[in-house]
């Protein structure tokens, strides 16, 4: 053995025995072992992120769905992939067709612990995040949502035909486009990272304030959680908006269009075109487990999540995208 | 089957926080990593106990922790204080010399990419073939070969000059 491989070795060896003392640990995982797996079921959410999604990239061709063939027998699956400015996942919905034209729509918390192939347990929007980063020759924005299509479609047991991104920070635009977004709040929310400073109870975000109030992660009792209950919230406003002001929608499609993307072998039309016109889109959240004290994430029952998402939705999901009436409070 | 974890954990818990420790230079970041680990390992245990090699599992688990961490501290941090230490350290005069080398190579260690340094202290702590430091990090057998190789001939450039200035 070479002395420089003595010494890699001595030194390797006294950075070891730095270690803490493994009767700490001990307690601390005993402190933190796992509770049991609560189901937290979102109900309530009316949102219609789906309609909303499908409305920002159907093409300004609009008025051919109404010459439309009736919707083909097949479910088609999609999921909309909502980005931060620094290519995080922040928003993952799985949006489908079903056979009777009915659309619902189905949120993944980011924070879902899951497999990523390669690189083991990590948070859902690491799929993304950890391709985007290690694309090497091809567009990065392809290979994260490509590696996350994947990751998705192992976690739900769900084949996905396409896929479509949106910058969530157009969302502001949005907001500005439709003259404001309402929302309404359980309480007020003050964090100085997303800069959200606002009152209690019902009120109109402007293009800023909806931004932040989209964004805002610490100081929320859920986390991660409370904030898809935000996105939910918004996406049912506006969608709410839309229906009473459709000439808004133009709008909407100017302020957002050059924001999203969609993988190049979707026919969004045809997509659109298997809804049923007017009918009720269906939200819902998929069980997660508990997240203990520091556990950065979500545990997921795999065998739960299929279920859910195989049988979703179920009588009595909540159904969205009601013209004029007023959205559920969020915290 | 929650004894076998138990058991497991009873006995690495020491040689994985030492492995932790050891890749991450940072022993409080490596507790973070080891129990949130193997927090992960018991919520699947029944998969992994019944794997061949649990031990190489749970160290993927604890290597993907350490590499996916974003707020770690800055490497240029971690390197400057462990020369600090070097410099403070030793006070007596023989084994003096032979302290300062080695924890002036802890230094450059700590300053190596993560990757390459996951994958030396797997051969030169753990012991580990080719092949397990390649499932362990994810990646190919020649990639492990040319992280060590890199690894290696910063650490012999830096070596050479070090000695050098000391005498």
């Amino acid at each position: 053995m070479s002395e420089l491989d003595n010494l890699i070795r001595q030194a390797i060896a006294a950075e070891a025995d730095e270690r803490v003392d493994p009767r700490t640990v001990l307690a601390e995982l005993h402190r933190r072992r796992r509770r049991p797996l609560g189901l937290i079921i979102a109900a309530g959410a009316t949102a219609a992120a789906v309609a909303i999604a499908v409305a920002l990239i159907v093409p300004r061709t609009t008025p051919t769905v109404n010459n439309a063939a009736p919707p083909a027998g097949t479910p088609q699956t999609a999921l909309l992939i909502g980005l931060d400015d620094h290519a995080h996942a922040d928003a993952i919905v799985l949006a489908r067709v079903g056979a009777d034209g009915e659309l619902s729509a189905v949120s993944l918390p980011r924070d879902s612990l899951v497999d990523v192939e390669g690189h083991g347990l990590n948070r859902l929007n690491a799929a993304y995040a950890i391709a985007h980063q290690e694309a090497k020759g091809e567009d990065p924005d392809e290979a994260g949502a490509r590696s996350l299509v994947k990751t998705v479609e192992q976690v739900t047991g769900t084949k996905i035909d396409h896929y479509a991104a949106v910058k969530m920070s157009s969302f502001g635009q949005v907001a500005s486009a439709l003259g404001g977004v309402d929302v309404c709040l359980t309480k007020p929310a003050r964090d100085h990272y997303s800069g959200v400073d606002l009152p209690a109870g019902e009120q109109t975000l402007s293009g800023d304030q909806a931004l932040a109030f989209l964004r805002q992660r610490f100081g929320l009792d859920k986390g991660d959680l409370d904030r898809v209950a935000r996105q939910q919230a918004f996406l049912a406003s506006v969608a709410a908006k839309l229906v009473r002001s459709p000439d808004k929608l133009d709008d909407l499609v100017r302020a957002v269009g050059p924001h999203v993307r969609v993988d190049s072998g979707w026919d969004v039309l045809a997509f659109v075109k298997r809804m049923t016109p007017g009918s009720a889109v269906r939200m819902g959240t998929i069980p997660v487990g508990t997240p203990s004290n520091e556990t950065p994430g979500l545990p997921l029952d795999l065998t739960a999540v299929r279920e859910f998402v195989a049988k979703f939705p179920a009588e009595g999901a909540p159904t969205g995208g009601t013209p004029g009436k007023t959205t559920a409070c969020v915290s | 089957m929650p004894d076998g974890y138990d058991q497991f954990v009873a006995d690495r818990l020491d040689r994985l926080l030492r492995y932790a420790t050891a890749i991450t230079c940072d022993k409080h970041l490596a507790q973070d990593v080891v129990q949130n680990a193997l927090l992960k390992a018991q919520q699947r245990w029944d998969r992994i106990g019944a794997m061949d090699a649990p031990y190489l599992y749970v160290k993927r688990i604890v290597t993907n922790e350490y590499l996916s961490w974003r707020h770690r501290r800055a490497a240029r941090d971690i390197a400057s204080s462990h020369s600090a230490l070097a410099e403070i350290g030793p006070t007596v005069a023989d084994p003096a010399v032979q302290h300062a080398e080695r924890d002036a190579m802890r230094a450059r260690i700590a300053v190596l990419p993560r990757k390459q340094r996951a994958a030396l202290v797997l051969r030169y702590y753990e012991d580990s073939t080719d092949a397990e430091i390649a499932a362990v990090l994810g990646c190919t057998e020649g990639t492990v070969r040319s992280h060590i190789s890199l690894a290696l001939r910063t650490l012999r450039a830096n070596a050479t000059r070090t000695v050098a200035e000391v005498l």
